[in-house]
Formats: structure tokens, C-alpha cells, sequence
């Protein structure tokens, strides 16, 4: 008579179980890039297709401030007209603008300038709580 | 004199039986937040900005200019009067899209300015700066 063997219990090895998982840690790990944006926001006037009404602003409510091809500023607030240093912009637009809240600021950017100037003066516009805030070029 | 016997010291072990347990943790926590970028877009190096906020990531569609004005969507390389087809094509399929510049900033000025009348022809109006935080 044939007896039968006993057959092994299948099982499945998890000694090296650690090891897989470590494996794949390391690739998560180092294949993952945390792609946080952060940027300065704006939104954009609508595209005038002529039939919209020009509204003139009042100069009193109006600062233009120019950018020139070398990051120099230029500001013009009613008829005063002043060159003014970068890290002095904050201070003064958040003057003007907690003073009259309906103040619009023109941001004008020579088409040979730097990006990096208008990204720094967008920035120091926002930090000082300019809402009102437009982008044009020459 | 009584001898001071010193006590035998216990013996110090690490259990290393949870240790698989923390490493699934933080295997499942790198497997969920993993985000495999799709684009590969061109080098830029940005410009830098204190007071700037996160950018929604689930609508906002980049473009890449480089500083030779070079213009990238999608790792395509598009030139300035196709931005507004291709923005218009991005606002059909996601009504609330944002554009996300990543532009270096040694580009001109110029350039941008196109591509910001291209923006409101396309009406995406919403626009994001990208830069990095200065510390």
C-alpha cells in the first residue's frame, strides 16, 4: 500500500518582506518631487473689442509707475513725478494706497526689461495691499 | 568595607519587529502623495518673491518661456500669436483655468507682454507669477 507524503504547507516567506518594502521606499523616496506651485497672482482685463466704454480715471486716483530697461523706478502720483529705489516702493504704495483705497496703480514696463523687475515690483506692489493694479508696456 | 557591586546592565536592543510596519507607513505615504510630472517643460530659472501664494494645481495649465523667448505649453513649443489657440482649446475643456507662468527672469519684458494680450484675447484672465519665495 502507497502512503501518501505528507504535503508541505505552502506558504509565503516574509522574512524578506522588509526588504521589498524597503525597496520600494527607497524608490518613492527618491522618485517623488514635491511640486508645490507658488506664484503672484492677477487676473487680466477682458480683451476690449471696441464696443466697451473707456473709463477715464480721475488723476487723483491714478499712480503710474515706470519701470525703465535697467530695474529703475519711476513713480508719478498725481503731478509729482520721482524716482523712487525698489526697497522704498512697499512703503510708499502702502501709504498711498491706505490712504485712498480706490487708488489704481499702473504698472509700466519697458519691453526691454527684465522680467525679474516686474515679478519684484508686482511683488512689493501686493505686499503692500495695492489691489487695483494694472500691467501695460511702451 | 562593603563592596559596591555594580548592577549588570541591561541590555540594549532596537525591536526590529515594527520596523516593516514604519517602513509600509511611509511607503504608503510617499506612494500616495507621489505626483509624477508629466511635462518636462525647459529650464528656467524664476524669479523670486516674498509675498506670493500657492497656485491650485488641478487647473492650472503652465507656460514655459525661457530667456531666448522661447515659449513652451505642454512641451510643445508654440510661437506668440498660436498662444491664444491653444489657451482657448485649455478654457473649453477647463472653464476655471488658471495660467502659471514659469518664465526666467532674464527674459524680456516684451515677450511677456505679448503673450498677456494673447491671454486676454483667449479670455484666461487668471494669471499666476510663478516664483520662488525669497528668504
Amino acid at each position: 500500500m502507497l502512503r501518501r507524503k505528507r504535503k508541505d504547507l505552502g506558504g509565503i516567506p516574509t522574512a524578506s518582506m522588509s526588504d521589498v518594502a524597503f525597496l520600494l521606499l527607497v524608490f518613492f523616496l527618491s522618485t517623488t518631487k514635491f511640486d508645490i506651485k507658488k506664484g503672484l497672482g492677477i487676473v487680466l482685463p477682458a480683451a476690449s473689442d471696441g464696443t466697451q466704454k473707456k473709463v477715464k480715471l480721475k488723476d487723483e486716483n491714478l499712480t503710474k509707475i515706470w519701470i525703465d530697461q535697467d530695474g529703475n523706478i519711476t513713480m508719478k502720483s498725481g503731478d509729482v513725478e520721482r524716482a523712487v529705489p525698489m526697497i522704498e516702493l512697499q512703503k510708499i504704495i502702502n501709504k498711498i494706497v491706505t490712504e485712498n483705497p480706490d487708488m489704481v496703480i499702473s504698472l509700466k514696463t519697458d519691453r526691454k526689461s527684465k522680467y525679474q523687475y516686474m515679478v519684484k515690483a508686482l511683488d512689493k506692489l501686493q505686499a503692500a495691499g495695492a489691489e487695483k493694479i494694472s500691467l501695460s508696456t511702451n | 568595607m562593603a563592596k559596591i557591586k555594580k548592577s549588570a546592565r541591561p541590555e540594549t536592543a532596537i525591536p526590529t519587529a515594527s520596523m516593516s510596519d514604519i517602513a509600509f507607513l511611509l511607503l504608503l505615504f510617499f506612494m500616495v502623495s507621489t505626483v509624477f510630472v508629466s511635462e518636462k517643460g525647459i529650464p528656467v530659472r524664476m524669479p523670486k518673491a516674498k509675498s506670493i501664494e500657492k497656485i491650485p494645481r488641478n487647473h492650472s495649465a503652465t507656460i514655459y518661456v525661457n530667456k531666448n523667448g522661447t515659449i513652451s505649453i505642454d512641451d510643445f513649443v508654440v510661437s506668440i500669436p498660436d498662444v491664444k489657440y491653444v489657451m482657448q482649446k485649455k478654457l473649453a475643456e477647463d472653464f476655471n483655468v488658471l495660467t502659471c507662468f514659469r518664465t526666467d527672469k532674464d527674459t524680456n519684458y516684451g515677450i511677456m507682454s505679448d503673450i498677456l494680450n494673447q491671454l486676454r484675447e483667449a479670455q484666461t484672465l487668471r494669471v499666476y507669477f510663478e516664483a520662488k519665495l525669497e528668504r
